[in-house]
């Protein structure tokens, strides 16, 4: 294949558009992390989840994709709450691997619920654009991955304000920083858990509604984006809501950029060897405090 | 004299006479199920106990790795080539269409698994070193990095491992029965030497740091060293383990550094129970005969005709369904029973033990 110029810039818009649905995700698990201190590596399912509902509302409600991705966002905020409530609040302050175990666990009992009920053909979420694409001199993008954009900016900006401006996100804040002290502040922390859990599967589910209208999706889709949301909050250090954003695009970049040089099996790994290289280097993560 | 006299010791212990039980019983169960099906399942169970304990062996030193599968398939596809190599060579050198079979052949295979597991365990070191200092879910993450990177790097290099289309490795070792008996010495050296690892001194290390790594460094244990040999071990194992299923379904391609494959030993430890030498074998036993029961002929049927029309989207229900329930059981153990089957079993027997000396009293 030819690389021009062209190429270049139409592969860093792709790269823009995939690393903000990355973003939204890795925003969601960074949120979980940072109030909770709980890796959920599971989250990937909720946006597989959310990614179906957004899929079988708009099919069998006749919605617009966008609207549906909002009623998707709330069912798998409620999935959200009963997860947290029966499964990691149980295991949150135990062993560290037990949190790995029960993600595990939530995997494949996402994976395979999904599996039968919605089957093992992929899908894919036609939106109002679908087939329309914005074609200036050299290339063309498809208009979802630009409004797909804009979802996300308008999501984590309505998401910034939550945290910053509301009481719950002054709470949330203060269950981050130490929830001993938040608890004898009179903050009820089991609840902030809760709603913090809420909100970060919503963000995975918006994720999913995105993600379900530019790509095709099955019930295994969730697995890659856990891992590539967990390596730039690695990168953009665990926590840090400015970092997931960060660490988002520049994956997003990374992966086509990959893509377009190295060929398309080497995609995630060179994310990964990117990730690897920078855990030798800096345990912690590159923003990452230094712990014990 | 301390080696001999400890030799001694243990050949003497009930430990290596519950070992020659175990093996004996092992070897002598095809004798009375000569079900092909049941040699089947039994050889796969304990490729796969030797699978978990290598994982469980490196939980114990406080690391728990999501990308084990890398060194399944390393050890599969190093002692399948390899063993592909010599023997063309033995073949040309021959003159014989076919492996001759004998103590030549067990030997061969037994090095080639070896080397297998050597080569794994080399890049095990490799790994290692860049995973010593990492905690928790960093090591988690990278150990699944690592995972993705051997897929695309089998990929890149088709030429030499024939990783994309897959190939059969050659057989020293006829399937069957021979082949059962290979994987129980196997499994059961395998155990052991994990088992006395951990109870020596250095297990003690290893132990220390899974409970407090800083602690265990604060009282003077090279906690990296340490890390770092428990992940060789581990990793030597499981490309044992690998070599061993690879030359077992004769079959290797890039699919076996899948994450099925890197969180199978996760689930049958935490499932048997993390931490106890019985944990991975009975969490093996469990998982696979549950999985292999599901294949059968009429456990399909019957499922594709009861819950089939539940389902339509779905071809056939039991792959799913099985891993649906696997899920369910993984949960259930996690929260209400951290300590695995192993510790059910235990409070069981413990309980049957206080009800008879209850009926003596009487």
């Amino acid at each position: 294949m030819d690389i021009t110029a062209g190429t270049i810039v139409l592969t860093l818009i792709w790269g823009v558009a995939i690393g903000c649905i990355y973003m939204l995700l890795a925003t969601g698990l960074n949120i979980i992390f940072g109030v909770m201190k709980l890796v959920n590596f599971a989250h990937g399912q909720f946006l597989m989840i959310g990614a179906y509902l957004t899929w079988a509302i708009s099919v069998a409600a006749g919605l617009n994709a966008y609207i549906a991705i909002l009623v998707s966002m709330a069912l798998v905020a409620g999935l959200g709450v009963v997860i947290e409530r029966f499964t990691f609040r149980r295991v949150l302050g135990t062993e560290k691997l037990n949190e790995i175990f029960v993600s595990l666990g939530l995997i494949y009992i996402f994976e395979n619920a999904a599996l039968l009920i919605w089957g093992d053909q992929s899908q894919q979420i036609v939106s109002p654009f679908s087939g329309l694409s914005l074609n200036l001199q050299s290339f063309s993008i498809t208009y979802d991955r630009i409004v797909a954009v804009f979802v996300v900016v308008a999501v984590l900006v309505g998401f910034g304000l939550l945290i910053g401006k509301t009481k719950i996100g002054l709470a949330m804040r203060a269950t981050s920083q130490s929830n001993g002290t938040a608890k004898l502040m009179g903050i009820n922390v089991e609840k902030i858990y809760m709603i913090t859990f809420a909100l970060g599967s919503a963000l995975a589910a918006a994720a999913g509604g995105l993600y379900g209208i530019i790509f095709s999706f099955n019930a295994q889709t969730g697995a890659m984006p856990t891992i590539i949301a967990f390596a730039i909050i690695i990168l953009g250090g665990l926590g840090s809501i400015r970092g997931a954003i960060v660490g988002g695009l520049l994956y997003g970049i990374a992966e086509q950029m990959a893509t377009l040089f190295l060929g398309g099996i080497w995609s995630t790994a060179v994310a990964f060897a990117l990730l690897i290289i920078i855990l030798i280097i800096r345990p912690n993560g590159i923003f990452g405090e230094k712990g014990e | 004299m301390p080696v001999t006299q400890q030799l001694y010791m243990f050949l003497r212990s009930k430990g290596f006479q519950l070992l020659v039980v175990c093996f004996a019983v092992l070897a002598l169960i095809p004798i009375f199920i000569t079900d092909s099906f049941f040699l089947f399942v039994f050889t796969l169970i304990f490729i796969f106990a030797i699978y978990a304990a290598s994982w469980n062996f490196l939980a114990n030193s406080g690391q728990g790795s999501l990308g084990h599968a890398v060194f399944l398939g390393i050890g599969g596809f190093a002692s399948a080539i390899i063993g592909g190599k010599i023997s063309i060579a033995i073949i040309g050198f021959l003159g014989v269409i076919q492996m001759p079979i004998g103590a030549l052949s067990v030997l061969i295979q037994v090095s080639v698994l070896l080397v297998g597991g050597l080569i794994s365990a080399g890049i095990g070191l490799l790994i290692g070193l860049a995973c010593v200092r990492l905690k928790a879910w960093y090591l988690a993450i990278v150990t699944f990095g690592f995972s993705v990177i051997a897929g695309s790097l089998s990929s890149q290099f088709d030429s030499f491992t024939n990783g994309i289309s897959g190939f059969a490795p050659t057989l020293f070792v006829p399937g069957g029965f021979p082949f059962y008996i290979l994987v129980i010495s196997f499994t059961v050296t395998s155990v052991a030497v994990m088992y006395l690892i951990m109870k020596s001194r250095m297990g003690l290390a290893f132990r220390a740091i899974h409970g407090n790594e800083a602690e265990a460094k604060m009282i003077g244990i090279n906690t990296a060293k340490y890390k770092l040999i428990a992940f060789v071990i581990s990793t030597f194992f499981a490309g044992i383990a690998g070599g061993l299923y690879v030359y077992f379904i004769r079959f290797v391609d890039n699919s076996i550094f899948s994450p099925t494959n890197s969180f199978l030993p996760l689930i049958m430890t935490v499932i048997g129970g993390l931490g106890t030498v019985s944990g991975p074998v009975i969490g093996a036993i469990f998982l696979t005969s549950v999985g292999q029961i599901l294949t059968t002929q009429s456990v399909r049927q019957y499922l594709s005709t009861s819950l089939g029309p539940f389902f339509p989207k779905v071809g056939y229900v039991g792959p799913p369904l099985t891993y649906l329930i696997i899920g369910v059981i993984l949960l259930a153990i996690v929260i209400f029973s951290p300590k695995g089957l192993e510790s059910l079993f235990r409070k069981f027997y413990n309980y049957l033990i206080t009800e008879e000396k209850g009926d003596k009293t009487k």
